[in-house]
């Protein structure tokens, strides 16, 4: 008991012994837990049903000479020796690299370009913007057979349209030295909405005084946009390197629909690669070990542009 | 109180639901509190064989009250369905019947989960003699019966009349060689009109490949050699491509690049293709688009008919003795006259047994139906690929070298000599 005068605003509390309110507030803390539990448990099963267990599975897989209908045998690393031998697979990393490589910088300058087109105020200009970003929602499937049809190398729209310029009929999806760099196109023809719409957001952080002192300096649009926008736009920039590189390395539904892998394996990318393993010639923990060489260089690009943010973070307060 | 009580069960009880319901479907031996035992069947068919699949189901569920066959599963299409049932294997919880392409039976066969058909479809119902070679051979894999027949059909030149006539071309007659059918292509195409003499799917799947093995067998090759540990076509092959390099260099052949090979049959049926190999599923849709059209048996180099046959079937798997009971009771009852007629006429698939093809409904149908004697007629000449475990990877390596000639990428003899390669090492991997 305290000697403490009572505060006379307080009601005189009822003197309960401290273990029972240890117990009571152990109990409140236990119904407190079941409850959240119940809240997230559906969440935490679909995570880690449809998340974590298959991640571990197919690691395991990958150590096995498994084909998912038999009874597989563990064989160590010697999946992961075959993929650094087999010519099919260089090819599959080949065609994904320069996928990569055309897909990524195409898509951040043209979503740029077309963000600052955007960004300002004309009449209709909402209208533009959907028209622009319409191209993103469309499933990759659709934008897939939409192009088959207007690249079709006989019957399509494009080559009568180059036959009206006089220029002679190409073979498109089905001349292995144009379809890779076709379905970068196809790509990036939605690819370049979602750039826009996430640089169109960023704009509107450019901070409005820092531009007008600056064109009272006398400062042209290029100077503004090179000192200006642009390292505003630094962190919104890096977050679309990543996701686009995550996409771009990921690709598989468009290939699928439009081209399965072919006109002989020119776009036999990482992800159909695996699916053929797999699925067509039944070495899925062959597969399983290309899946995990992908996972491990998806990786390491998120974990290169951590470091790299960090080390900016550190220098822009110096720099400024 | 109570009431909060009550919302808390029901919701718990709603929350398991779906978990009781899909422990309910792969898990029990499949037989109900009323003793019906309930079979789930993938048949991946779409419009007209999904309606005819469905029709015999529900006669089946009618005349067979002890058994439910549930034809709604899967929601797969028959050529996703190796993709679909090898996960439904490796998670364990996989259909008791599913329909699965002759060329995919050997990898699904390896499965211990496929139930062996051996003694049932030799003392089934339908004669096992009575069926056609290609069946009985499609279904038989180290001479164990490892699932039922489903489909047959055969490969022909199917031709458009009318584009023959304009050009002034005589219509092809059977014992044609190769060498007439590459002229024959020639002549009839029109690059100024957009038609092409013919046609070959060009991605490389099997679509491409199958076509290629009856030319092979006619020069005396075969898929894999009598050691078992090279291919059987390495010089056959070169002077089978060097037909294709030929229809190549005339620009007479359609190279379809779309999966499926759809693409192909929609020009040959807008009348922008002289003649298209193909198989009678085809026909429906050749009759709907109202081509003037006739059937002529495959060319050859020697004159001696071939063609290839590529059965499809039903493949049983085990989910327990009561389920597989029931599944191998369905199969039987499919290959039945009655009910084989029925499921051609509808599906486009010829008849499997020589019982069927003397049943009076399917004589008046190839009566009506134009040309759809040729199919039958060569199944006396057709064979079938082996159903090898290495066969996927020869069909790729194969499929490869095809497309590079066809789009003269490729010399005939460079190309086979890159897929005999291939070949050669995936039929080294022990199996």
């Amino acid at each position: 008991m305290s000697t403490l005068p009572r505060a006379i605003t307080l009601a005189p509390q009822a003197a309960v012994p401290p273990a029972a309110a240890r117990r009571a507030a152990r109990r409140r803390a236990r119904r407190e837990t079941a409850t959240a539990w119940g809240f997230i448990g559906p969440a935490v099963v679909v995570i880690l049903g449809l998340g974590i267990v298959p991640v571990l599975w197919s690691l395991l897989l990958s150590f096995r000479a498994d084909d998912l209908v038999t009874p597989g045998r563990w064989v160590g690393l010697d999946n992961y020796r075959a993929l650094a031998e087999d010519p099919g697979f260089h090819t599959a990393v080949r065609n994904t690299l320069l996928y990569t490589a055309l897909y990524v910088p195409l898509s951040l300058v043209g979503g740029l370009a077309l963000a600052l087109a955007l960004n300002r105020r004309l009449r209709l200009i909402g209208l533009y913007r959907t028209l622009v970003f319409i191209p993103f929602v469309v499933s990759a499937t659709a934008q897939g057979v939409l192009f088959s049809f207007i690249l079709d190398p006989e019957f399509g729209v494009a080559n009568s349209l180059l036959h009206q310029l006089g220029i002679s009929p190409q073979g498109f999806l089905s001349d292995p030295d144009q379809a890779i760099y076709l379905l970068v196109l196809i790509s990036l023809w939605s690819g370049v909405g979602f750039c826009v719409v996430v640089y169109l957001a960023a704009l509107q952080d450019v901070p409005p005084e820092l531009v007008e002192s600056a064109r009272i300096d006398g400062a042209g649009r290029a100077l503004i946009l090179r000192h200006i926008v642009l390292p505003t736009l630094t962190p919104v920039t890096v977050f679309l390197l990543l996701w686009q590189v995550i996409t771009a390395l990921q690709v598989f539904d468009l290939i699928y629909v439009t081209t399965k892998g072919g006109p002989l394996g020119s776009t036999t990318v990482v992800v159909y690669f695996v699916w053929q393993q797999a699925f067509q010639t039944f070495t899925a923990g062959y597969g399983a070990a290309a899946a995990y060489v992908l996972a491990v260089a998806l990786m390491v690009v998120g974990a290169a542009l951590r470091v790299v943010r960090r080390r900016q973070s550190r220098t822009e307060g110096v720099v400024r | 109180m109570t009431s909060s009580i009550a919302r808390r069960r029901l919701l718990a009880g709603a929350a398991a639901a779906p978990f009781l319901a899909a422990c309910g479907g792969g898990a029990s031996d499949g037989v109900g509190s009323d003793g019906t035992v309930t079979v789930e069947l993938w048949h991946g068919q779409s419009d007209t064989g999904r309606k005819a699949v469905e029709a015999l189901v529900a006669e089946f569920n009618r005349t067979h009250p002890r058994i439910r066959v549930d034809s709604a599963g899967g929601g797969v299409l028959s050529d996703a369905m190796l993709q679909k049932v090898t996960a439904a294997l490796a998670s364990g919880s996989y259909p008791d019947i599913a329909y699965i392409f002759g060329s995919d039976l050997a990898s699904i066969a390896r499965s211990p989960r496929v139930v062996d058909l051996t003694s049932a479809l030799h003392a089934g119902p339908t004669p096992w003699r009575s069926l056609w070679a290609p069946v009985r051979e499609g279904v038989t894999v180290n001479g164990r019966v490892r699932a039922a027949p489903a489909l047959l059909d055969s490969l022909a030149v199917v031709y458009n009349r009318k584009l023959f006539r304009q050009a002034g071309v005589d219509f092809p007659r059977a014992g044609w060689t190769w060498d007439e059918f590459a002229d024959t292509a020639r002549r009839l195409t029109a690059p100024g009109r957009g038609v092409f003499g013919t046609g070959w799917p060009g991605t490389g799947d099997e679509d491409t490949v199958w076509r290629l093995w009856p030319m092979i067998w006619d020069l005396g090759g075969d898929v894999v050699a009598a050691d078992g540990k090279h291919i059987g076509f390495a010089d056959q092959g070169v002077r089978a491509l060097e037909t294709l390099a030929r229809l190549s260099r005339d620009k007479s052949v359609y190279v379809d690049p779309k999966p499926s090979g759809e693409q192909m049959y929609q020009v040959f049926m807008a009348g922008r293709m002289a003649m298209v190999g193909t198989g009678p599923w085809q026909l429906p849709d050749i009759i709907g688009a109202g081509v003037d059209y006739d059937v002529v048996p495959l060319p050859t180099y020697s004159g001696r008919p071939v063609t290839i046959s590529g059965p499809d079937t039903w493949t049983v798997f085990d989910n327990g003795s009561a389920r597989s009971r029931a599944a191998v009771e369905f199969v039987r009852w499919m290959m039945r006259p009655a009910q084989d007629a029925r499921w051609d006429l509808s599906a486009g698939s010829l008849p499997l047994s020589s019982a069927t093809a003397d049943r009076p409904e399917w004589r008046l149908h190839s009566r009506r139906t134009r040309g759809l004697d040729v199919f039958t007629e060569a199944l006396g000449s057709a064979r079938v690929r082996p159903v090898h475990a290495a066969y996927p990877q020869i069909s790729q390596a194969l499929g490869e070298a095809i497309v590079s000639v066809l789009l003269g990428k490729d010399s005939p003899a460079g190309a086979l000599r890159r897929c005999a390669q291939r070949s050669d090492a995936a039929l080294l991997i022990p199996r």
